[in-house]
């Protein structure tokens, strides 16, 4: 548990971080230095500078905004929609699990690149836009491994014990198939969060990304590719915030999916 | 009987997939046309020529017609950037697919093992430290680590060949294991990292289940509990996925296959994105949702296997 | 670093920079260590690192001119380093005053081709003056489809007296005749009564009269060109045995491969990969002045404030492009003012300039209506092309310093060609690759707005217009240059688009390599390959 509150600690304050990013670096992220490109890490340029001499710290602060807006918010649109379908499915079974498991293969089999160009073409690039395509492209895993864990309990005792005594399909799923299933949903979920954040980088790609001169951890790590070997650090800051970013959500869900075994089995 | 009536529904699935991925790549901005467009020489009339010539002057509901029709009968149509049959490209970067594919599976399940089932069942240091190992596989972006290992083995130890699947010339099976080991290494890894912790979750969650703790009470070693009662059932979420991502290679292994220069399919795909060519995309498009489409029903052939609780 | 604020947090600061030297040493020390694995060229073998797979080795059906095909294929004429224009098959090069161009009364024009003597196929057939002549046909033949029949669509005939002297007669006056032939002939005896479109034995691997033929061709991979045995240019070429050209789509990885030896050569690599490159011992950088030139094209039809010369003129005073020049392009690339480049013939600097001068752009804004932030557009360029990227964020940020507010949008390289052409978009920061023979017509004349041409400015001028379509119509040499001069005077007065600077070509080539001389039209560096040979 106390790595738990740890993990919690640490989301808590990158997001402040990201909230605050205006007041704590204001202007710096976007204030050139021609002159001083590529700077090594220095007094004045904590994390370097980057290949416009702008202050890489400040560009860490504000790509933190992009970023986890568009990691954790995405997630969660994902696990909505997968938990969604992957309940459905494996809860009802017959037809619905068909229609509903053949419509995820469907979506699943058309590479996420396709998909994120074609829809670049279509909307116009913002943050909330970004979630939602992120998070609609990313809902499959966690719906197949939901309808998994659905499978694995829909016959034992206590559901059919809860079906028989009268329960509706809803608050059975709620209350006793949702549960037992949270481990996979919970890693499934986390998991999303780092390929978002990832994923927003590769729109910046095909017109769809947030546009220069802003921020994010991913077009950041992108950018930095040309001088990883003659300017490690540049990629290097933005990339060990992904990290620290993706282990503390999957902190954070272990400690989650722990709790949750926890409480199941209190009742028992 | 219920999965000849699976396997006939695939039909009609992939036929709706067919019309929705021809759709949207015709979406996509830019055409077949675009890579002439900076070339001076090529004027209205030579535009107007090769549009014909390729049979995009036709309405499109026609020409995914004509696509299906062919598709169908096996005739996959030719390429429009280099004339040859479709069949004949995606058929010659298959080989060097299935290669990558195979040996980063095989390294991903060796990876998985040990880094799923540890930190599941151990405490301390060296569960911590494998945890956090699979947390750097999912945050590292794959171009970067890809990038990482050619530095490291390839231009600082010079032990390993940067890219490429074989050494002209040569082509033998130690130039091969050599030239596969870093691309592999990389698409391992990231999956590797993903399997591992849907594994540890499963497993951790087993662990507390009634018919678990009956074994334990029994007084049965923790170690056969793991083998004979945990490992069974918690294998089912992990195959899910480690099935899906395996459907998922062809799309997979893009990244990878352009930063080791690998001749597979990604690198096709990649190609023919950026040249638009859309009857080699179409082709591998349909590759690709035939295996998703495969593998979730192997998936789901396989689960009542695993766990005796799910009903065929 | 700044000596004051001694403190935990100069120590914490102190600390970092002390870690990043070190990990820097231990890799350029490891990278020191390297075993060497791969061997070096030598005339046995070079190795060059590709970064695409060409489509087709026949030069007519590709849309660029390829080095590959320029190993194998040789074209009656090429352009060298300077951009001249020289005898490869033919025995000179057609002039008016050699007599190798007649012009008619009637407008119409002759030229006679004379080939050099003794050149043959691989196969050991006489290259003829029958090859020209079914060049020509198959190109005009509509079964056929070249990538362009630019040139060939304005020959009537071709007469052919003797096997080695052709006689193409044009329906009217073609400026740019010397370089018709430049991909060469198409080989009668293997691909007449054919469909060429299908033709995969011969798209594959062409039968050329060049100093290599394509030996193998891994899809994916790799091809591989050997010398052949008795080449028409004498005993002592080519030097090298044999090219290998692998295909490295990804320049990082290219450049690794260049590091560890796996290959020897690779050509055209981006800037911002300079000084790696430059530190790779073995290894040098050739420079060769280009014949291209970055600018931003302001579309006059979707933004109608850039119909007003005044805010194109403001625009080009609110850009520092000696900043640009010195820091992002690291001192490579040299300012340019207009469309021709120092290194063509047609070069003039006798025309309008405008240096970086804020106030006068404000002004200047100001005069026009489009003062205080009144002024916004878009501006799209390609993706992933690092430098382009930051030379835009710098322009952004000049412009926002005189009050015009310009957002960035980004787009792959194939969207940003549809996009151009169709001309749905506001300004662009992008190159012309300009032809060796100079070409205004195409990019300014008022009735070449896409899809006639590559107007894509939109602009409409009545005397540039007349005078780049007069330069079309003459083939003598000095009088051309006059118009030309002219034009581009106009053309930096009148400034339909923002010249920013001359792409320099950076190849990386090994130390040893003697007779390499680059290029910088789109005959590529290849040109001279058999020249090329190693100490």
């Amino acid at each position: 548990m106390r790595r738990g509150r740890l993990a919690a600690a640490v989301l808590l304050l990158l997001i402040v971080a990201a909230l605050l990013a205006p007041w704590l670096a204001s202007g710096a992220a976007d204030t050139m230095d021609l002159a001083n490109r590529r700077a090594a890490p220095s007094l004045s340029h904590w994390f370097g500078t980057d290949e416009l001499g702008r202050d890489l710290l400040a560009r860490v602060f504000f790509g933190a905004r992009v970023s986890l807006a568009v990691g954790l918010l995405s997630a969660l649109v994902a696990g909505a929609l997968g938990v969604s379908v992957g309940a459905a499915s494996g809860f009802f079974g017959g037809g619905v699990d068909a229609v509903l498991m053949r419509a995820t293969d469907a979506v699943l089999s058309v590479p996420r690149l396709l998909l994120l160009m074609a829809a670049a073409a279509v909307v116009q690039p913002s943050v909330p836009v970004l979630v939602l395509l992120v998070g609609g492209i990313g809902w499959m895993e966690t719906a197949r491994v939901t309808r998994a864990a659905f499978l694995q309990s829909r016959d034992r005792e206590f559901v059919l014990a809860a079906r028989a005594a009268g329960a509706s399909p809803v608050r059975v799923i709620l209350a006793h198939l949702l549960p037992n299933a949270s481990g996979p949903i919970i890693v499934s979920m986390t998991l999303a969060v780092g390929r978002g954040i990832l994923l927003e980088s590769a729109l910046s790609f095909f017109g769809a990304g947030v546009q220069p001169p802003t921020a994010s951890w991913g077009n950041m790590l992108y950018q930095a590719q040309t001088t990883m070997s003659t300017e490690p650090w540049l990629a290097l800051f933005p990339g060990l915030f992904i990290f620290i970013t993706s282990v503390a959500v999957n902190a954070l869900g272990d400690s989650l999916g722990e709790a949750s075994v926890s409480e199941r089995r209190a009742p028992a | 009987m219920k999965y000849f009536r699976r396997v006939g529904v695939s039909v009609p699935l992939l036929l709706a997939i067919s019309l929705g991925v021809f759709g949207l790549i015709h979406l996509i901005p830019g055409g077949p046309m675009a890579v002439y467009l900076s070339s001076p020489g090529v004027r209205p009339e030579d535009l107007a020529r090769l549009t014909r010539a390729l049979g995009l002057d036709q309405p499109l509901w026609r020409q995914y017609l004509q696509w299906l029709g062919g598709f169908v009968t096996g005739e996959w149509g030719f390429s429009f950037s280099d004339g040859r049959p479709v069949i004949d490209r995606v058929a010659e970067r298959l080989p060097a697919t299935i290669e990558l594919m195979g040996a980063s599976i095989v390294m991903a399940l060796v990876a998985t093992a040990p880094l799923g089932i540890i930190p599941a069942v151990g405490r301390g240091w060296v569960s911590r430290g494998l945890s956090i190992v699979s947390f750097a596989g999912i945050s590292l972006p794959v171009f970067w680590f890809g990038l990482v290992l050619q530095l490291v083995f390839a231009i600082g130890l010079g032990w390993l060949p940067s890219s490429g699947r074989t050494t002209p010339g040569d082509g033998g099976a130690m130039d091969r294991l050599a030239h596969v080991l870093l691309p592999a290494a990389m698409l391992g890894a990231v999956h590797a990292a993903a399997w591992a912790r849907y594994l540890r979750a499963s497993i951790a969650d087993t662990l507390e289940q009634p018919f678990v703790n009956a074994a334990r009470a029994r007084g049965v070693p923790p170690g056969l509990v793991l083998a004979r009662h945990a490992l069974r059932p918690a294998l089912l979420p992990a195959l899910t996925i480690i099935l899906l991502d395996a459907a998922l290679m062809v799309a997979g292994t893009v990244v990878t296959e352009s930063v080791f220069a690998w001749p597979g399919l990604g690198s096709l795909f990649t190609e023919a994105l950026a040249r638009r060519d859309y009857t080699v995309l179409m082709a591998m498009l349909m590759l690709a949702s035939t295996a998703v489409v495969a593998c979730n029903l192997v998936a789901d052939l396989l689960y009542p296997l695993l766990d005796p609780r799910v009903r065929a | 670093m700044t000596p004051h604020g001694w403190g935990p947090t100069f120590r914490f600061a102190f600390w970092w920079g002390q870690t990043f030297r070190f990990a820097l040493v231990l890799a350029l020390a490891a990278e020191c260590a390297r075993n060497a694995v791969a061997p070096g060229p030598t005339n046995d073998l070079l190795i060059v690192g590709y970064d695409r797979e060409p489509d087709t080795l026949n030069r007519f059906s590709t849309h660029i001119l390829e080095d590959i095909q320029s190993c194998v294929s040789e074209g009656l004429t090429t352009t060298d380093e300077q951009m001249n224009v020289v005898p490869l098959l033919a025995a000179e090069v057609p002039t008016l005053e050699n007599g190798g161009v007649r012009m008619r009364a009637d407008g119409r024009m002759d030229v006679t081709w004379k080939l050099r003597p003794g050149v043959k196929w691989h196969d050991g057939t006489p290259h003829t003056s029958a090859d020209v002549k079914f060049t020509v046909d198959a190109i005009n033949d509509p079964s056929y489809n070249p990538e362009s029949t630019d040139g060939f669509d304005r020959i009537s005939s071709v007469d052919t007296p003797d096997p080695l002297t052709a006689i193409v007669h044009y329906k009217e006056v073609y400026a740019p005749y010397a370089l018709q032939f430049v991909r060469g002939t198409l080989p009668k005896h293997v691909l007449q009564g054919r469909d060429i479109d299908t033709a995969n034995d011969y798209n594959r691997s062409p039968l050329g009269t060049g100093p290599y033929r394509v030996a193998e061709w891994k899809s994916g991979e790799f091809i591989r060109l050997e010398r052949v045995a008795d080449y028409w240019g004498g005993p002592q070429y080519p030097k090298i045995k044999q090219i290998l050209f692998r295909f490295i789509a990804n320049t990082n990885t290219r450049i690794n491969q260049l590091k560890s030896g796996e290959v020897h050569l690779v050509a055209m690599f981006p800037w911002d990969k300079y000084r790696e490159v430059a530190a790779i011992a073995g290894t040098i950088v050739h420079r060769t002045a280009g014949n291209a030139y970055e600018h931003v094209t302001l579309n006059e039809q979707a933004v109608p404030a850039f119909r007003d010369v005044r805010v194109r003129r403001a625009l080009m005073h609110a850009i520092d492009r000696e900043l640009i020049v010195k820091t992002i392009l690291e001192g490579l690339a040299p300012i340019t003012n207009g469309p021709i480049q120092p290194v063509s013939w047609a070069f003039t600097d006798d025309t309008t300039t405008y240096a970086f001068d804020p106030a006068r752009a404000k002004a200047l804004l100001a005069e026009a209506g489009w003062g205080d932030g009144k002024l916004s557009f878009t501006l799209i360029t390609q993706a992933g092309f690092a430098v382009r990227e930051s030379v835009a964020q710098v322009l952004q940020k000049q412009f926002r310093d005189v009050g015009v507010d310009m957002k960035i949008e980004l787009h792959d390289g194939t969207t940003i060609s549809s996009v151009w052409f169709e001309g749905k978009f506001e300004a662009m920061l992008h190159w012309w690759q300009m032809p060796a023979d100079p070409e205004l017509t195409l990019f300014f004349a008022a009735d070449r707005t896409p899809p006639a041409g590559r107007n894509i400015n939109y602009f409409k001028d009545e005397a540039l217009t007349r005078l780049v379509y007069a330069s079309d119509r003459t083939v003598d040499r000095a009088e051309r240059k006059r118009l030309l001069g002219l034009a581009q005077q106009r053309i930096a007065e009148l400034l339909p688009e923002l010249p920013l600077y001359s792409i320099t070509k950076l190849d990386a080539i090994p130390a040893g390599l003697q007779g390499f001389k680059g290029n910088p039209s789109n005959a590529g560096i290849f040109w001279n390959v058999r020249e090329w040979g190693l100490r």
